[in-house]
Parts: C-alpha cells; sequence; structure tokens
C-alpha cells in the first residue's frame, strides 16, 4: 500500500484533527508533509504501524483530498471528506448514479417499491447510492443484488458481477468499514464491498456512533444525481439526506403515498413543496435525462390479474394497511368470503399479510 | 379414658385427606405437643383450644397432652381446621362426651379464642375427603360444604354449642331456606362492542370451539373490552364442572358466588405481575392451586402478554396441551385441573400501533418485542386476530350490535353438536379424529398444501387450522348434523383469522 494512503489514514484518526483542517492542509500538501507540520499531535509509528495493519486485514482502499484517485464529485463539495476509506472499485462512481433512501420503519408496500425501483434502474445501467441501513435503504441494495443476479444466470453465469452492464451498488456507511452495522445486512455489505463500492468516512474500528450518521448523509447526497425517497417519517435521517442534497442543488424526488400514513408524511411534505413524484423507473430516468422510450419498460406481470370482485378488495387496501376488521366494515362483505378472496390474491402475491395489516404490494392491476 | 381419635381433613392442592387427629392425656409433667408434621397454624391451634376450651367452661386436663395427626407420617399438615376436633378429642378424653362421637361425626373448623368455629378455606374439598361420617363446620361455610357431601353436614355456632348438640341438649343450626331468587351477575354485553366485526367472530369461535385466542392491536382498540364479554357468550357450566370449579375456588379461598356454586365459567384475569407460583400453583404447604386452576373451565385472560415474565407464559405451555398441571416437590407431587380457555392481548410492537405506516419501529425493534413470546407458545393460539380502533363512525353508530344472548345460543348449538359428534370440543380433536370427523373438500386441501409447501404453517398449525375450520363450519351450518366437509371458505377464514405476529419482510417478489 501506498505510504501516503496510510499516511492519511492515521491522520484521520487523530483527535481533534477535524474534517476542515484536515482537508485543508492535505489539499496543499503531502500526508507526509502534514504529518510534519503537526509536530507532537502526529500520530507515533506504532499508530501508523497499526493503522496499517488494520487497513490490509480489512482489505480496504484509502483516498484522501489531493490524492490523484480522489472522486472528483467530492472534490467541490461544501464539506468534502478528507479521507475516504473504500472497498470495491471507485470507477463505479462513473456510472449515473441514483440515490435511494427511507425510513427504517418502512411498510411493506415501502421494501417494495425500494427493490422494484432499484432493480429496473440497475437494469438501465443507473448505479445505486444508498446507506445499508434498516428498512428502505438495505432493500434498494436488494434489488441492486438480484438484478445483478439475474444478469449474470442470462450470461450462463461467465461474466462476473463487475462485468455486468447493471448499474452497481454505492452504499455509504457511517461506522468503520470493519464494523458491520447492523448485523442482519451482513450479507449485503460483504456483497457490496466485492462487487460495488463501499465507502466511508470514518477509519477502521469507528462505532456507529450516533452523530456520524447526519455526517454520513451529506457524502450520500454528495454522490447522488438524483436521490429518491421512497418513505419517510416527518423526521429523520431521510430528512437530513434531503436537506444535504438541496444544499447541493441535487435534484430530490420522492415516491407519494396515503395522505393518512405516518410513514409517507415526509415524502408528501416534499412533493407538497415541489418535488418531482416517482412512480415507476421511467420517472427517474426522464429526470437523469437518459432516453429509456427504446427500451420497452416490462410491463409483463407474472401474477395472475385478479377477477373483478377482488379488484374491488385491492382498491379498499391501497391507500393504507388495514386489518381484517376495517376490511369487512369497507367492502360491507362477510367473513368467509373476504378471507377466500385474500387467500387467492395472498397466493398470487398482489397482497401481503404483514402482523395482521394486508398491504397491496406494486401498481396493482 | 386416656385416648381418643377424631377425624378431621387437610388440604394438598385441590384435595382434601382424611386425618385422624389422636389424642392422648396421661402422666407426667403437664404440657401440650403436637406431633405428625404440623405446619405453623396447626402448631399453634394448642393456645386457641386451650383458649376456647376455657372461655366455654369446659374443663382443661393439667396433665400431660400429645396430640399425633395420623396417616401418614412423611406429609406435612396444614391449616387450622383440625381445631375443633383436637377440642373435640380433649372432651372425650375427659368423659364429658361418649365415645361414640368420633364414629358419627367429624370436625372441620377453626377456632376462635371466644369459643366461635370460623369458616377454613377449601371446605368443599375438605368435607368431600370424609365419606362415612356426618360432617360439622362453621355457620358460614354451610352452603359450600353441601355442594361436597350430600346432606350429611351440622352447622354450629360455638364450641359450647356444639357439645350441647352433641348431647343432645340442643339443636343444630337449622339450614337455612334457599331464597329462590338467583341474583345473576352484571354481565358486559356483547352488543357494546361497535363495529370489530372480525374480532367478534373470532371470539365467537373462540367460545364455540374452546380454541385459544390472541388479541393483536394498537391502545384503545378494545382488546380487553372484548375479552371480557366472552363470560356472556360461554354456555353455563354442566353439573359436574360447577362442582370441580367451586373445589378449586374453594381451595385457594376465592369468594364463591351466593348460592355456593360456581355455574357461570369462571373469567381470570391475573395481572402481568403475576409471579410463576401464583399462576400454576404451590408456594405453601398446602399448594394453593393457581390462576390456571381457579380458570379451570373457564378462561384465563392474560392481558398485556409481552409484560408477564417469559417463564411464566413457558408454565403454561404444558398445562396448555395436558388440561392438568402436575405439581412436584420434595415431599409431594399432585395434580391439579387446568383445562382452560387462553385469550391473551398484546400490542404488536413498542410502539404500540402496529400498522404499518403509523408505526415507527424498525424491523429489530419489533423482532426484539416479539422475542418475549416464544414461538411454541404463539403456536398454541389457534386464532391470532389484529385489532385496530374502531371507525369514529362505527364508535356512534346507535344501532347496537348483536347481543351476547343471540351469540351464546349458537355457541351452545355448536359445542353441543360438537360433543355429540365426537365426544370432545373441537379443539380437543386429535389428529386422526379430524380425518374422521373434519374430512377436508379438495379445494380446501388444496389451499393447506399450498401453505404448508410456502413455510407459512408449521405441523401444528396445519392441525390447529383444521380444527379452527371444523367449528367455523358448525358455525355456518348450525343445522346440519351430518358430518359433513369443511371447505376451502372454511380454511381460508381460518387461516385469515391466524395471522403471523411477526412482520412480513416480503418486498423481494420480483
Amino acid at each position: 500500500m501506498n505510504e501516503d494512503c496510510v499516511f492519511a489514514a492515521a491522520l484521520s484518526a487523530v483527535p481533534r484533527l477535524g474534517t476542515r483542517r484536515l482537508s485543508a492542509m492535505l489539499a496543499v500538501q503531502s500526508p507526509r508533509k502534514a504529518m510534519e507540520m503537526l509536530g507532537r499531535e502526529a500520530p507515533s509509528t506504532q499508530d501508523i504501524a497499526a493503522m496499517k495493519q488494520k487497513l490490509e486485514d480489512g482489505e480496504m482502499s484509502v483516498s484522501y483530498v489531493g490524492a490523484h484517485d480522489y472522486p472528483a464529485l467530492l472534490l467541490d463539495d461544501v464539506a468534502r471528506p478528507s479521507v475516504l476509506f473504500y472497498r470495491g472499485d471507485l470507477n463505479v462512481l462513473q456510472q449515473r448514479r441514483v440515490g435511494i433512501v427511507g425510513t427504517r420503519a418502512a411498510t411493506a408496500a415501502g421494501r417494495y417499491m425500494a427493490s422494484h425501483l432499484a432493480y429496473d434502474l440497475s437494469e438501465q445501467g443507473v448505479a445505486i447510492v444508498s446507506g445499508l441501513a434498516r428498512g428502505i435503504d438495505a432493500w434498494a441494495h436488494k434489488g441492486v443484488l438480484l438484478a445483478l443476479d439475474r444478469d449474470i444466470k442470462s450470461h450462463d453465469s461467465k461474466i462476473s458481477a463487475r462485468d455486468s452492464h447493471c448499474g452497481q451498488a454505492i452504499a455509504i456507511v457511517a461506522s468503520g468499514l470493519d464494523v458491520t452495522y447492523p448485523k442482519e445486512n451482513a450479507e449485503l455489505w460483504k456483497f457490496v464491498a466485492e462487487n460495488g463500492l463501499l465507502v466511508s468516512e470514518s477509519p477502521p474500528g469507528t462505532m456507529p456512533e450516533a452523530f456520524r450518521f447526519p455526517l454520513r448523509n451529506r457524502i450520500l447526497a454528495a454522490l447522488c444525481e438524483v436521490l429518491v425517497v421512497i418513505e419517510s417519517h416527518a423526521k429523520g435521517g431521510s430528512m437530513i439526506t434531503v436537506e444535504e442534497a438541496q444544499r447541493r442543488d441535487i435534484t430530490v424526488m420522492a415516491v407519494p403515498g396515503s395522505p393518512r400514513a405516518l410513514s409517507s408524511f415526509g415524502t408528501n411534505l416534499l412533493l407538497q413543496q415541489g418535488c418531482a413524484p416517482v412512480v415507476d423507473a421511467t420517472d427517474v430516468m426522464v429526470a437523469l435525462g437518459l432516453d429509456n422510450r427504446r427500451n420497452h419498460p416490462q410491463v409483463f406481470d407474472s401474477r395472475r390479474t385478479p377477477s373483478a370482485q377482488d379488484q374491488i378488495l385491492i382498491s379498499h387496501m391501497r391507500c393504507e394497511a388495514v386489518t381484517l376488521d376495517q376490511l369487512l366494515m369497507r367492502t360491507s362483505t362477510d367473513l368467509v368470503q373476504t378471507a377466500l378472496a385474500l387467500g387467492r390474491l395472498e397466493s398470487e402475491g398482489w397482497v401481503v399479510n404483514n402482523a395482521g395489516w394486508w398491504e397491496v404490494l406494486g401498481r396493482g392491476c | 379414658m386416656a385416648f381418643a381419635s377424631v377425624r378431621s381433613s387437610t388440604l394438598l392442592g385441590v384435595q382434601g385427606k382424611a386425618v385422624d387427629v389422636e389424642i392422648h392425656v396421661g402422666m407426667g409433667l403437664p404440657g401440650f405437643t403436637i406431633v405428625g408434621q404440623p405446619d405453623e397454624a396447626c402448631r399453634e391451634s394448642r393456645d386457641r383450644v386451650r383458649a376456647a376450651l376455657l372461655s366455654c367452661d369446659l374443663p382443661w386436663p393439667n396433665r400431660r397432652i400429645t396430640v399425633n395427626l395420623a396417616t401418614s407420617v412423611h406429609e406435612r399438615k396444614g391449616g387450622a381446621g383440625l381445631d375443633v376436633a383436637i377440642a373435640i378429642g380433649l372432651l372425650i378424653v375427659q368423659d364429658i362426651l361418649p365415645n361414640e362421637i368420633a364414629e358419627r361425626y367429624a370436625f372441620i373448623a377453626e377456632l376462635g379464642l371466644d369459643g366461635t368455629l370460623r369458616p377454613v378455606a377449601g371446605v368443599v374439598p375438605l368435607v368431600a375427603a370424609i365419606d362415612d361420617r356426618i360432617v360439622v363446620v362453621a355457620n358460614e361455610c354451610e352452603r359450600e360444604a353441601r355442594i361436597a357431601a350430600r346432606d350429611e353436614v351440622v352447622c354450629a355456632q360455638t364450641l359450647a354449642h356444639l357439645v350441647k348438640c352433641l348431647t343432645g341438649e340442643a339443636e343444630w343450626i337449622p339450614a337455612p331456606t334457599r331464597t329462590s331468587i338467583i341474583v345473576a351477575p352484571p354481565i358486559v354485553d356483547m352488543k357494546d362492542v361497535r363495529g370489530q366485526s372480525a374480532a367478534r367472530q373470532a371470539l365467537e369461535i373462540a367460545a364455540a370451539g374452546a380454541h385459544h385466542l390472541l388479541f393483536v392491536g394498537p391502545p384503545g382498540a378494545g382488546k380487553s373490552m372484548l375479552a371480557q364479554r366472552i363470560s356472556g357468550i360461554l354456555p353455563v357450566l354442566t353439573d359436574e364442572e360447577a362442582v370441580a370449579t367451586t373445589i378449586v375456588h374453594s381451595a385457594a379461598q376465592v369468594s364463591l358466588p351466593q348460592t355456593g356454586i360456581i355455574t357461570m365459567p369462571p373469567f381470570r384475569a391475573p395481572h402481568h405481575s403475576t409471579s410463576l407460583v401464583a399462576m400454576v400453583g404451590g408456594g405453601t404447604s398446602t399448594m394453593r392451586p393457581g390462576e390456571i386452576s381457579l380458570a379451570t373451565n373457564g378462561v384465563l385472560f392474560l392481558d398485556e402478554l409481552g409484560e408477564f415474565a417469559p417463564t411464566v407464559l413457558d408454565a403454561l405451555r404444558q398445562p396448555l396441551e395436558d388440561g392438568v398441571v402436575r405439581l412436584a416437590r420434595a415431599k409431594s407431587s399432585i395434580t391439579m385441573p387446568a383445562k382452560f380457555l387462553l385469550i391473551a392481548a398484546t400490542n404488536p410492537c413498542p410502539c404500540g400501533e402496529g400498522m404499518p405506516g403509523v408505526c415507527v419501529c424498525d424491523d429489530s425493534a419489533k423482532k426484539r418485542y416479539l422475542r418475549r413470546f416464544s414461538g411454541p407458545l404463539l403456536d398454541r393460539f389457534d386464532l391470532r386476530v389484529a385489532v385496530s380502533r374502531p371507525h369514529v363512525d362505527e364508535l356512534l353508530a346507535d344501532t347496537p350490535a348483536e347481543s351476547s344472548a343471540a351469540i351464546a345460543k349458537r355457541v351452545l348449538h355448536v359445542r353441543e353438536m360438537a360433543m355429540l359428534r365426537s365426544g370432545c370440543l373441537n379443539s380437543c380433536l386429535s389428529a386422526d379424529m379430524l380425518d374422521t370427523y373434519a374430512p377436508l373438500t379438495t379445494a380446501a386441501a388444496a389451499l393447506l398444501r399450498h401453505h404448508l409447501e410456502r413455510g407459512r404453517l408449521s405441523g401444528r398449525g396445519y392441525h390447529r387450522i383444521r380444527r379452527v375450520a371444523r367449528t367455523i363450519a358448525d358455525l355456518q351450518n348450525a343445522n346440519n348434523h351430518s358430518v359433513d366437509q369443511v371447505d376451502e371458505a372454511h380454511v381460508a377464514t381460518a387461516l385469515a383469522l391466524r395471522v403471523g405476529v411477526h412482520p412480513q419482510l416480503n418486498g423481494d417478489k420480483l
């Protein structure tokens, strides 16, 4: 590993040396010089050796302001990170990039939307930027995973994920790259590191402390061309990302939800303020300036079209998740008939029961 | 005469056990010893008996008195119910009463220092343990005592009165004439429940087939309100059940209704701080029955299921399967009835809302919350229903819903039908009985197969769904007594009323 990279990494771990100061220092001189300038504050040789070891163990690469591979996207940023730790390939940033973010407490319909949108965009060669958090973030990247998987299979497994024409996964995380958080996303974490790009501003070993997440969101926003919010409560990490995106003049789009669903409160608020709505991947493609008229959107839905009677039932669930009770009241049919219809729709994949509440999946019929 | 043996009984769990109180008065330093494993309350009886005898102007032998509580030396005898037997024994020894008394009567009552006879806990099982003698009890528990022992029960007011009755100088207290007006306890009615049509039907199915029921819903949705109304739709107890339930309540010293016998199915709703011992029984040397035994032939309602200690909840698993609870301690091992209908209510997640879109808990927070209920316990609920807050229109509607009486009629009918058909309620049908009494149509079998293949149903769940479907079919064709098939609609309804409690993470079906 390049010596300067190790020095830069060690510098980023120095306490009381903020991102802004370090980035200003690295902009004008090499990490070695910066180290000398720091004098007593500079990390010791043991610290540097330990950092080198950690970087090698975690197969991490380092880029810093002033390095030739530092992403140009971030170079002019208002709050650029001084040092970037990453796994994967920085060239993934050359692809068109769409950020998909949203709440951790997502509905089944929200998760469905996130994974489907990410799948469709990835198929068109658009990389998906997200934060690998629980809920929407994780499902967006699961969509990318599936798109890549399908593409590799369609080539009889003769190509690797990197050669696929599909958009890759780009994840910006808050903790150190060797601290997987949340644990349940460990598989995805590994997938992104191996096939896409996994980036963090924090040196290895950094715990996922709460204050790091808003900071992470600024990098996430800076790396997007278009930011799509799937579901968001009135406050939360996604809204911070939106603010950061707006500071950087990045297009923010939102998926409309029922005005009664609190989980769509944030997105509806954005729409009210003038954000463009997203219903499917085409809307995002248009915002990216990509002409996909020739790519006929996949209209084929493997689910069997429900009967007229069942469509009425679906229409009663479309606005928000409902319990069986509410459904019976709205449709004024009896329990047995409704149960039969729900059984049919569930087995076809039109509706899903989420801990007692019924939700419609996808755009429906 | 230096020796007398008087019959009485002690309590262990919900069973009385006859005890012969042997009294010996002989030479030696004046003193009073009780042997034969008495417990603390029992040992204190020597002071009560002495005071009572002196208060009633009856003589006290100033010699060495030894009392032995005979039958088994190893079992601990508890309670103050042996007081009167000791006192009578002392009087026989002093030739104030003839020895034949001990062969004709048994005595179950505590003594006050002034000589009054006081009631004791568990009179019903205590009296039931004695079969060849007339039982003397305190006046207050006369009604309870008669439930167990035919008519061979007499009552006295004080020890002096008792002695006079035994010698024929006074009359026993006559049995009070029963007032024929039975005041029905105020029962909350189903007609007060607005909306909630699925939950109402689930309650009806639970009552008709004795299926365990779990309500999941936000605070204020009416889970507890619904659960409390089940007493009103359950049929009254049969004579056999009534006696069994009364015995348990008597043994646990829970107040009995005015008539002395419990005819309505009991409804027990212990608070979630309930300890393990209070729930399953035991604890004292007499092994007091726990809440699950008190709920026998009735309903055990656990509100805020998630707040109960996990050990308490898991202790319910064996009684739920067997209908009895077997408690073993170093000195004793007993079996108590625990055949109850379990109804529980819980919030779906830490924020309480649960509804996707409103709930603010992420998946891991929900998972952590649901970890409080073990999978095996959740699997034992035949019906799991999500309850939502009723709509304003429903709340303010002035058309009353169906009353408890109308529902109770259907419930009773289905229960009778099930008993006639298979000899047990639908929830008790075993796997091989299901094929005989609840055959599936081809479509119904296909639907179940689909759910089994998708891994949405466990083996236990499969049988439970079939039992519930049987009850639903019974409720639908209430006039058809033949063994009809269970069709797809019934199975679909059973499935819709048994939702998964864990959040569905289905977003990936591309």
